[in-house]
């Protein structure tokens, strides 16, 4: 089926984009893969059939994180740039290798060999109503906090960014 | 036929390169990078256990709103702290920074 291949190619291309972030030897190209990372993250919602969860991802992850974090790594470069030679990855490389290598082998194991009960075996379409309806009655308290959440720490994120003596 | 199994696993393996990414980078955007592939395994986990196993209540969905909001907030402050340690060490290098640390 076609979808089974798309399906595949966007899984091969996510965590190939995944792996590009996570061992580039460029802190500019590690952005760049992330873009692409979070952009199939997006392609599979919509295989998911939940087009709200996609459409925010594509707007929040594809638009403003990637640029808040390019925008970052601008702000935090020296005039020299990073030195050739000079390793991204601390000496700890190995056991962080073991964890997260020993970590991916039991997350798989454990995905493949549980039987989900309740498993419907194909995904249902989520409506973008049915979401909102979820999210503004029975959520409704947790949307109030996460919203006031949102404001306070990007808030304390402009007075910690300020220049002192500016104000 | 693509399962729920396909989706878990792939999750699995993105949050386990994050963790290698936290452990192993010294830039903090870097670690920064390897926190958002994991908090986009962990949406991603709910948003399918929520399309195959619940799609009458649809919770994994809205919990997967809660996580990118979140998600949102924490990279903004992130990156202020970030800024700010480079304005004050001229270094965006978590080992350099282990005042905290005896």
């Amino acid at each position: 089926m076609i979808t089974d291949v798309l399906w595949w190619i966007f899984a091969v291309g996510i965590v190939g984009a995944a792996a590009g972030v996570v061992f580039s030897r460029s802190v500019i190209h590690s952005a760049i893969f992330l873009i692409v990372a979070l952009a199939g993250v997006g392609a599979m919602y919509l295989f998911l059939q939940i087009e709200f969860l996609a459409l925010v991802q594509f707007l929040i992850y594809g638009g403003a994180v990637t640029v808040l974090i390019l925008l970052a790594l601008m702000l935090t470069r020296t005039a020299a740039g990073t030195p050739r030679g000079v390793s991204l990855t601390g000496p700890q490389w190995p056991f962080a290798l073991l964890v997260g290598s020993g970590l991916a082998a039991v997350l798989v194991g454990a995905a493949v060999a549980t039987a989900w009960p309740g498993d419907r075996g194909e995904p249902a379409l989520l409506p973008i109503g049915r979401v909102g309806e979820r999210l503004f009655t029975d959520f409704g308290a947790a949307f109030i906090v996460v919203t006031a959440v949102l404001l306070v720490a990007l808030v304390g994120a402009i007075i910690i960014a300020r220049q002192e003596g500016s104000e | 036929m693509v399962s729920l199994e396909h989706y878990v696993a792939l999750s699995g393996i993105l949050f386990a390169l994050g963790v290698y990414a936290v452990l192993a980078r010294r830039n903090a955007i870097l670690v920064l990078m390897g926190i958002e592939l994991m908090l986009n395994a962990v949406s991603l986990n709910f948003a399918a256990f929520a399309s195959y196993l619940d799609p009458e209540r649809v919770t994994g969905a809205v919990f997967a709103v809660f996580v990118i909001t979140v998600a949102a907030a924490e990279v903004g402050l992130a990156l202020a702290i970030v800024i700010r340690l480079f304005r004050l060490r001229a270094t965006s290098n978590v080992d350099e920074a282990a005042e905290l640390k005896w």
